[in-house]
C-alpha cells in the first residue's frame, strides 16, 4: 500500500485520467476491505445464533427452554 | 465415528459386475471420489485423531435436523519453543459449544470456544451438481482468521473444484475417472501471501478389496499409499511420504479393526512413533475413547519423542 501511495504522488504531474482510475481502484479496494471486515465481525457473532434460530424454526418447533435443559 | 465409516468404493456403481473379461463401457464410468478424499481409506487408519488428556463430548439432539454439543477438553497443548529439542507443553482446558443444522440441502456446523474462537463450516447444494463448501476459523485477534470457500462441480465421471481463500489463495482441482477402477486428477494453486504457486497430480486405483493412491506436488511432497481390506472387519494400510526438497522420508503401516462393539486403529511409523486409538461402545449412545502415542527406538528424531495418553467419553 505504501508503494502505491508513492506512485500516486509521482503521477500527479501529468496523468489526470490515469490518476482517477487508479483512485477508483483504491476506493474499490477500500470498500471491499471494509465490507469484508464487517462480514467477518457479523459472522463471528452471528453464525451460532443463526444456526440456533434455523434449528428452532425447523419442523417440530423447539422452545428455548429445551435448549437449556440438560435432558 | 465408527458408524460413519464408509464402505470402500466398489466399481459397481454403473450396475455392472466387475468381471475382468467383461467389456468396459467407457461412456458410463462412475463418478470419482473428490480430490480431497483421495487418500480417505488410508487416512482412516494412519491419521486417526489421537489426543492427549481428557475429552468429554455431550451431544444433544433436539430435532431431526438440529443438535447442540458441549465439549470439554483438558490437556497439554504444545507450543513451539526456541530450541528444537524440547517442546513446551502448557496445560489448558477448553469448553466448546457447538450447534449443528443438517438439512438435505444445507449443512451448518459451528463451534465456539471460551476464548472466542469460532470454527464454522457450511455446505450448501446450490444445484443438483454444484456444491458450495466454506470453512472458516475466526478469532478476535486481527490477521489471525482464515476462511476458505470451495465450489465443487460434479459431472458424470469427473469432479472439478475451485477454491478461494483469504489472503489471496486460489486453487483448482480436477479428477476424472479413466476406467471403472482408475481415476486421475490434478491440482493447481496460487497463494498470495507467501508468493507461491504449485501444481500437483494424483492417481487412484481401487477394487473391491484394495485401494492404491499416489500424489505428487510441486511443493516437493510425494505420497503413496495402499489399503487392503482383508475382511469385513479388518483392513491394513501402508503409506510412504517423501519430500524431495527437504529429504524427509516417512513410511508407516497401520491397521483398522472394526468389531461389533469397538473399533481399534493403530499405526507404526519409520520414525519409531507408534499410536493407537480405541473407541468402544459401552451402551447405546455412550462411547469410550482411549488414545496412546509413544515411541519405540531410542534413536528416534528428538522432535518426535513423546508419550501421550488420552481418554475420553462421548455421550449422544
Amino acid at each position: 500500500m505504501a508503494a502505491k501511495a508513492s506512485l500516486k504522488i509521482k503521477g500527479k504531474g501529468g496523468k489526470g485520467s490515469k490518476e482517477s482510475s487508479s483512485s477508483k481502484y483504491e476506493v474499490f479496494k477500500e470498500w471491499t476491505n471494509w465490507s469484508l471486515k464487517k462480514a467477518k465481525v457479523a459472522t463471528h457473532y452471528g453464525f451460532i445464533p443463526l444456526i440456533i434460530i434455523l434449528g428452532m424454526k425447523s419442523d417440530p418447533n423447539t422452545h428455548i427452554f429445551q435448549l437449556l435443559s440438560p435432558v | 465415528m465408527a458408524d460413519l465409516f464408509p464402505p470402500l468404493v466398489t466399481a459397481q456403481i454403473d450396475g455392472k459386475p466387475p468381471k475382468a473379461d467383461e467389456k468396459v463401457d467407457y461412456s458410463n464410468l462412475p463418478c470419482p471420489v473428490p480430490y480431497d478424499e483421495l487418500h480417505r481409506e488410508a487416512y482412516m487408519s494412519l491419521k486417526s485423531e489421537t489426543f492427549e488428556g481428557l475429552r468429554f463430548d455431550f451431544s444433544k439432539g433436539l430435532n431431526q435436523r438440529f443438535s447442540l454439543s458441549h465439549s470439554v477438553m483438558m490437556g497439554p497443548t504444545e507450543v513451539p519453543s526456541q530450541s528444537p529439542d524440547t517442546t513446551i507443553k502448557i496445560p489448558t482446558a477448553h469448553y466448546e459449544f457447538g450447534a449443528n443444522y443438517f438439512d438435505p440441502k444445507l449443512m451448518l456446523v459451528g463451534r465456539v470456544m471460551t476464548d472466542g474462537r469460532l470454527n464454522a463450516r457450511l455446505k450448501a447444494d446450490l444445484s443438483d451438481k454444484l456444491i458450495l463448501k466454506a470453512n472458516a476459523q475466526l478469532t478476535g485477534e486481527p490477521h489471525m482468521s482464515h476462511a476458505v470457500f470451495n465450489f465443487d462441480y460434479m459431472g458424470k465421471d469427473y469432479r472439478a473444484q475451485l477454491q478461494l481463500g483469504n489472503s489471496a489463495l486460489v486453487g483448482a482441482t480436477y479428477i476424472q475417472s479413466v476406467t471403472p477402477r482408475l481415476s486421475l486428477g490434478g491440482e493447481v494453486f496460487w497463494a498470495g501471501v507467501p508468493r507461491k504457486s504449485g501444481i500437483g497430480y494424483a492417481a487412484r486405483y481401487e477394487t473391491d478389496q484394495m485401494v492404491a493412491s499416489a500424489q505428487v506436488a510441486s511443493t516437493g511432497n510425494v505420497v503413496m499409499n495402499y489399503v487392503q481390506k482383508i475382511s469385513e472387519k479388518v483392513s491394513l494400510a501402508t503409506d510412504f511420504v517423501y519430500n524431495y526438497f527437504s529429504r524427509d522420508v516417512v513410511a508407516s503401516v497401520g491397521y483398522d479393526y472394526i468389531l461389533r462393539q469397538s473399533r481399534v486403529r493403530g499405526k507404526i511409523d519409520s520414525n519409531g512413533v507408534t499410536s493407537a486409538l480405541l473407541e468402544e461402545r459401552l451402551s447405546m449412545g455412550l462411547n469410550f475413547l482411549l488414545s496412546a502415542e509413544g515411541f519405540f527406538f531410542s534413536q528416534v528424531d528428538h522432535k518426535k519423542k513423546d508419550y501421550k495418553f488420552g481418554f475420553g467419553l462421548t455421550v449422544g
